[in-house]
């Protein structure tokens, strides 16, 4: 089932810059000129102008957050993308992190030397709250009648989680609380905080299991990278950061036909960008993980489905501190989406960054405790359906 | 990261309001969904108080809701099969919230149930099955939490003959089985 | 069974509505877009973003360079650049006056706005001379589109 990815390149492929906007419920920027902002940041770090560009690619989550129509186009400029071959790539949730994917097969083919990767999310147009985004995930024939909110479905999994991997809310409130706490050092964090299990269990309940705490906010925001060739790299820096592996997978959209305690989909994603990145034992060659967390269980979720930890044993590990910032395999050390926002493309590529500053020790009071070489960024996205994974390496 | 200072220009929801130069637009996008065959085909067995699946003819997967075609063998499903809508639940949640996240007076129990389905291949702890996306009533928000109702035997309540529409709410809710 | 006698199963295929559950957008103005807000608002005054020796209109904040551009005024002659005479409503009705909508580009910046020219269809002609008619100060909210009434031809003193 997993597929076997053509891994005769042309170039092997480096991240050699990354930028990123704030990220906040709502701001005043245009979603061009927060594209713009976190582009220009990217240039800057690695050393570049626009002017060395050859390609560019975008990623951007539904049309009907930011109300504009063909958000690829519209978003080109403040990308850079104008007058360059630019493509806008989109997979739900998955989007942030497929946006290096894309860029990888775009500079691995020997097509473009180096690629401006970019990915914009603002969600704060839709009145009365983008929820009513959400709405259009539903079937329209078999599900909307029945009235849902988004949360029932992330609900449905987290209870079956809970049952089948026998794991009490406790537990899996800890996420949220590390998390929070991991994202007080990020600059860019909309929702850091020091908060306590008790917290998250006194929160509001929307739909049990899920609560206020366990949920990642609503935000505006933009993050990118700047990839290039092997030549290129060795030009503009000593520290290039190497994508490894790359993986994506797509399950269908019957979510409620197939078991929800354990996501297929990321492990065949995880397994095909491993066997790229020659990885075998992923639990003891991966030094830093940034699993996606838009709810707290989901983290434990996707640790196992991208085999850190054996089913079921994410909640165990997670109580150990195996996860925390000077644990033994930390994850979300950014603060992840629970802390740090979740601008939904944006926030998966922050993700990538986050890996690519914690491989050059550039992140600052982030920096996890243990040396690091290798560390994978996965996101998932649709209804319980796509999963994007990156292995970066040194 | 190199940068202490980030850009972006926070706003609050009133400082938004008052900045000049916004524009508000107020869509107004009607649809019209086509349900497509083997699910109008499921609708109208709904309306007749029955349950219905296809069968793919090759690898014996049972598919309810029914698709026109089996998404591993990518051949058409040809064979339609009755199934008696009991079932186990496999998850229940509690909502509190209305799809508008409007608080609700009275919660509402909403569950994936497995269906039985005859002479389905899978095994129990199979990854899919045949199953449903629905309400449940007969039971208690303390049953959902405490885990009680995750594997009880459920069947369909079904509205009036004279109420049904053809429609998933044709089905009023899934109720526990006596006994 | 083949495929082309699978579609005769269901005697009746079964219709659902929608509708998009937002019930409206807000669109913020963005950096130099506020700038210029205020400035239309306040003033009656057109600003563009400035790069080099370049003013962009509407203003852009940022330069094809991806540098920052600079605040200026954009000050015209406005003129057609493109027009189009609408003479009939989307359902096929005559209208009593022809509407008159036109791509109107100032002289001193790169860019442009779409909007409405009183005129008469026939005289209006690719180079005229246009010049912005405002909402009275109280009544403009800093967007151009909803601010400028309409485009009218610029009479040249003396010739009127």
């Amino acid at each position: 089932m997993v597929a076997r990815p053509n891994i005769h390149v042309k170039s092997k492929v480096a991240i050699v810059g990354a930028g990123l906007t704030l990220f906040r419920r709502r701001m005043l920027e245009t979603p061009r000129e927060l594209a713009w902002e976190a582009a220009r940041m990217a240039l800057e770090q690695a050393g570049l102008t626009l002017r060395d560009i050859d390609c560019v690619v975008v990623g951007s989550a539904p049309d009907a957050f930011d109300g504009v129509h063909m958000k690829g186009e519209y978003l080109a400029d403040g990308a850079g993308g104008i007058g360059r071959p630019t493509v806008r790539v989109f997979v739900g949730g998955g989007t942030g992190v497929f946006v290096p994917i894309a860029a990888w097969w775009h500079v691995a083919s020997g097509l473009c030397r180096s690629v401006l990767a970019v990915a914009e999310e603002k969600m704060s147009p839709a009145h009365p709250h983008p929820q009513g985004v959400f709405a259009y995930i539903w079937d329209p024939i078999l599900e909307r009648p029945l009235g849902p909110n988004l949360i029932w479905i992330f609900a449905l999994e987290m209870r079956r989680y809970m049952y089948k991997c026998n794991v009490p809310k406790e537990t899996i409130a800890k996420v949220s609380v590390k998390n929070k706490r991991n994202a007080l050092d990020h600059p860019a964090a909309q929702a850091a905080a020091k908060i306590t299990v008790e917290d998250v269990l006194k929160s509001e309940v929307l739909v049990w299991p899920v609560q206020r705490l366990d949920i990642s906010p609503v935000s505006d925001g933009a993050a990118a990278l700047v990839m290039v060739n092997e030549n290129e790299a060795r030009r503009v820096t000593d520290s290039p950061v190497w994508v490894e592996g790359v993986g994506w997978t797509l399950d269908n959209t019957h979510w409620y036909n197939r078991e929800l305690a354990y996501p297929r989909y990321v492990n065949y994603a995880a397994r095909m960008a491993y066997k790229m990145a020659g990885i075998e034992r992923p639990w003891k060659e991966i030094d830093v993980a940034e699993p996606y967390d838009p709810f707290d269980y989901k983290e434990l979720h996707h640790i196992e489905g991208l085999m850190l930890a054996r089913r079921c044993e994410a909640p165990k590990l997670l109580e150990e501190g195996w996860f925390d910032r000077d644990g033994e395999l930390p994850t979300s050390p950014s603060g992840g989406l629970l802390g740090v926002g979740n601008p939904i493309a944006a926030a998966g590529l922050m993700k990538v960054a986050e890996i690519f500053w914690q491989l050059r020790y550039e992140a600052g009071a982030r920096q996890v405790k243990k040396p690091v070489h290798k560390g994978v960024a996965q996101a998932w996205g649709d209804l319980m359906q796509a999963a994007t994974v990156v292995v970066l390496g040194v | 990261m190199g940068e202490p200072r980030l850009p972006g220009t926070y706003l609050k929801e009133k400082e938004m309001y008052q900045l000049p130069g916004i524009v508000e637009h107020r869509p107004d996008a009607k649809y019209s969904f086509s349900a497509g065959q083997a699910v109008s085909r499921f609708l109208e067995g709904l309306k007749q108080g029955r349950i219905l699946g296809k069968r793919c003819p090759r690898c014996g997967r049972v598919y309810v809701p029914p698709r026109s075609y089996c998404e591993y063998c990518f051949a058409p499903t040809a064979e339609w099969v009755e199934v008696s809508g009991e079932g186990e639940v496999n998850t229940a949640v509690v909502s509190y919230i209305s799809t508008f996240r409007e608080r609700l007076e009275e919660p509402e129990i909403i569950a994936v149930i497995r269906l039985y389905a005859p002479g389905y291949t899978g095994k129990k702890d199979e990854y899919e099955f045949p199953g449903i996306f629905h309400k449940l009533c007969g039971v208690k928000p303390e049953d959902v939490m405490s885990g009680r109702v995750i594997g009880m035997r459920v069947r369909p309540r079904w509205k009036p003959p004279e109420r049904r529409v053809g429609s998933i709410t044709d089905i009023e809710c899934f109720e526990p089985v006596e006994g | 069974m083949a495929w082309s006698m699978w579609w005769k199963e269901a005697r009746r295929i079964y219709k659902f509505p929608g509708k998009m559950e937002v019930e409206k957008y807000v669109y913020t103005p963005g950096l130099h877009g506020l700038e210029a807000a205020r400035k239309l608002k306040e003033e009656g005054k057109f600003v563009g973003t400035k790069c080099g020796d370049t003013i962009y209109y509407p203003p852009t904040t940022f330069c094809p360079d991806f540098s920052e551009g600079g605040l200026a005024e954009v000050r015209g002659p406005w003129r057609v650049a493109a027009f189009t005479v609408i003479r009939e409503t989307m359902e096929g009705e005559r209208l009593e006056k022809p509407i008159v909508v036109a791509l109107i580009v100032p002289d001193d910046a790169v860019g442009g706005i779409i909007h409405y020219v009183d005129v008469d269809p026939d005289k209006i002609y690719i180079g005229m001379e246009v010049e912005p008619v405002l909402k009275p100060r109280e009544e403009r909210k800093g967007n151009p589109v909803e601010d400028i009434v309409h485009f009218k031809p610029k009479i040249e003193e003396g010739e009127g």
